[in-house]
């Protein structure tokens, strides 16, 4: 049984239909890519799957760990082990990520944890990830520029330990350096802590930095073909507009 | 601005709503104040009693935007009640953090309950005593600095506290002294009626260094009025620097607080002062900081948080009699429930004072569709090589912050708080003050919690 099951998933916003009928399952320590053109609904899904209170759920359900989540409230599903890294991460001014990340550990524990306890990992993250010393006593995302945006968010993401951790475009936006330390960042949480991950890009490049075992183009709010690594490369000689052409979908 | 001008001001607030101009309210005092020219205590007292018997209670109106009267409150069910010295009010001994100080007084009402001085500041020379006490033991500085820039004229209960008031606070930190920790004035109503007149002078001399925490506190109550009416002026001599604070919070009853305070910065002096007004059912705050000589700096920091019902009318002038001078001005609100914030900012910058440089910026967040913030900056420049600037946003909470946060495992009332507290912090963080700062950041958090309701439905309908 999967760690996340999400079967049949119709979602609207604004009165128009977006997601229509998304079928996937994700195990923990799986690595899953989710490609597709823009506006083809995959950020929709990443703050579906978080509850976004913009998106309405008009059909299907999500089940994670066993438990249908479909109607809980994003701070359930984050304390449950879903983890979603922003593609446009939103600014906390007043608030240092070291703050911020103390906090966000807490809510997830019955006693606080301890100042020690919580150095050590915070220094693991940091080494991880390339970052220096004083990047956790700025204010979250307040004067980021795009890479330490990005940065911040694996960072989190290192620090809270999710079973299953959605990627909206990561990758956009960073140059090569910035690209290989937030991939090589995810790639060993991969290893050292289990993580799945779904990660979503329609770029090819951060694939080369961690290889998913699935790959699933999405079309027109559907998962029309899944597959291995071989639909990256089908993708890089043919586009999506042979994928397009085959499957019929109207974009 | 000349005394003729001033007893027009006091005369201004018997006319009838609507007819007086609203400048002559919302005017720096600029400098000339009821004290000096040899005048005793008793004759100042008595000049002040005569415009107390006089005037009505005060209206201020900004037209279009705010009126705040203090018509509503019942002057006669009002008493002035004596304590003895030791009994400390529980709000003090609850509210004060446990910490290191140099000193403390404590005022319950018309007395003050508790005086103490570390030896060794007063071996150095440095006086804290009852105002009272000063007027006849430090006759001096008392005569050559009481009342030197706060008038008694303007309106009742300004004229009520210059006629009336009893204990008092005086600090005087000598030449070149240098005080660590901080002093702390406590101001204290038991409850329902009562009348606090709380007067307070305090003179830096010359190089001298040193922080001061006031309290301004009433424990909750449900039925019935009480009064703080307020005067506050501080002297900052030649180089001498203070970190000022204030918190304000006068709990949940039907307290109502017209004061004005004062801070004049000399020679090289440099003052950071940061009220938090956390708290009251009506409450009117002059707050004018004036540098008075070449070389003065000033950050003017101030925040406010307004819940409920209640009414906050700040007036915060940032004065300039001479250059070169400095001022910063920032300061940060929020409102919920349906409680009204108004804040005016006013640069004044007097003829003369070249090379001044001033900037004023006023942030506020709102917290329910009923709660209601309005900022109105101004300025006012007779000097041509200046530079003084205003500006300002005015925020609501961000429903993309709060569901990033909510991805982090933190619930909404959590996340809320967060961003709240957050769009406080970069001013509590300048409080340099670790006790101080969790003191205001604990009131800003219970105001959270019970207006999380508001919130939430604020929420809904947007």
């Amino acid at each position: 049984m999967s760690d996340l099951e999400i079967t049949d998933l119709h979602v609207r916003t604004e009165d128009r239909e977006i997601l229509k009928g998304v079928n996937l399952s994700i195990k923990k320590g799986e690595i899953h890519a989710l490609m597709g053109p823009n506006g083809s609904g995959k950020s929709t899904l990443a703050n579906t799957l978080l509850g976004h209170p913009s998106y309405e759920i008009t059909e299907g359900k999500i089940v994670f760990k066993g438990e249908d989540i479909t109607g809980s409230d994003p701070h359930e599903r984050a304390k449950a082990g879903l983890f979603l890294a922003f593609q446009y991460p939103v600014a906390i001014p007043g608030v240092s990520v070291a703050n911020f990340l103390r906090m966000a550990i807490n809510a997830k524990r019955e006693e606080p944890i301890q100042v020690k306890e919580f150095r050590t990992e915070l220094q693991h993250a940091i080494d991880l990830l390339d970052v220096d010393r004083s990047f956790t006593s700025r204010h979250l995302n307040d004067g980021f520029s795009g890479g330490e945006k990005k940065r911040a968010e694996i960072l989190q993401m290192a620090m809270l330990k999710p079973d299953v951790a959605i990627l909206d475009e990561t990758d956009s936006g960073l140059d090569i350096d910035a690209l290989r330390t937030v991939a090589e960042g995810v790639a060993r949480l991969h290893d050292e802590q289990g993580l799945g991950a779904l990660i979503i890009t329609h770029y090819q490049r951060i694939l080369h930095y961690i290889e998913p075992q699935f790959v699933h183009i999405m079309l027109d709010g559907r998962i029309v073909l899944s597959g291995g690594v071989e639909l990256v490369e089908r993708l890089e000689r043919e586009g999506y507009d042979e994928i397009r052409q085959e499957f019929g979908a109207s974009v | 601005m000349s005394e003729n001008e001033s007893s027009a001001n006091g005369a201004a607030v018997t006319v009838k709503p609507g007819r007086h101009r609203e400048s002559t309210l919302y005017s720096a005092l600029a400098g000339v104040g009821a004290g000096g020219k040899g005048k005793s205590l008793a004759a100042l007292r008595e000049e002040a009693l005569a415009v107390y018997e006089r005037t009505e209670l005060p209206v201020w109106r900004r037209s279009g935007f705010w009126t705040t009267s203090l018509q509503e409150l019942d002057l006669d069910k009002l008493e002035v009640r004596h304590h003895p010295q030791g009994e400390l009010p529980a709000i003090v001994l609850e509210t004060l953090p446990e910490r290191k100080r140099a000193g403390r007084l404590v005022q319950r009402e018309g007395s003050v309950v508790q005086l103490e001085l570390d030896a060794e500041l007063a071996g150095k020379g440095v006086v804290l005593c009852s105002l009272e006490d000063a007027a006849v033991n430090h006759t001096e500085l008392f005569e050559q600095y009481y009342s030197k820039r706060l008038t008694s004229d303007r309106h009742k209960l300004e004229a009520a506290n210059a006629a009336l008031w009893s204990g008092g606070a005086f600090l005087h930190v000598p030449a070149g002294v240098v005080v660590e920790d901080p002093f702390e004035i406590a101001y204290a109503l038991d409850g329902a009626g009562a009348a606090m007149y709380a007067r307070t002078l305090v003179i830096g001399d010359a190089g001298s260094d040193f922080k001061l925490h006031e309290y301004n506190l009433a424990p909750d109550f449900d039925t019935g009025q009480a009064l703080c009416a307020a005067a506050f002026e501080m002297y900052l001599r030649d180089g001498a620097r203070c970190r000022l604070a204030q918190v304000q919070d006068w709990g949940n009853g039907e307290v109502f607080d017209a004061s004005t305070r004062v801070v004049e910065v000399g020679r090289d002096a440099y003052c950071h002062w940061l009220p938090a007004l956390v708290g009251g059912h009506l409450v009117r705050q002059h707050l004018e900081l004036a540098v008075s000589e070449p070389g003065g700096d000033m950050a003017f920091r101030g925040v406010f948080f307004a819940e409920a019902s209640e009414l906050l009318d700040v007036f915060a002038v940032d004065l300039h009699e001479t250059g070169p001078s400095g001022g910063d001005v920032h300061w940060r609100g929020a409102a919920t429930g349906s409680s009204r914030a108004s804040f005016e900012g006013l640069i004044q910058i007097d003829p003369g004072a070249q090379q001044t440089h001033t900037y004023l910026q006023i942030h506020s967040m709102m917290l329910s569709p009923k709660a209601r913030i309005d900022a109105i900056p101004s300025v006012l420049v007779s000097a041509d090589d200046v530079s003084a600037s205003h500006g300002g946003t005015v925020g609501e909470l961000d429903e993309a912050v709060i569901f990033y946060m909510q991805t982090r495992g933190l619930d909404r009332a959590s996340a809320v708080r967060v961003i709240v507290e957050g769009f406080f912090e970069p001013l509590l963080s300048e409080l340099q003050d670790e006790p101080l700062e969790e003191l205001v950041r604990a009131k800003v958090a219970a105001k959270l919690a019970r207006a999380s309701e508001d919130i939430r439905e604020y929420a809904e309908t947007r």
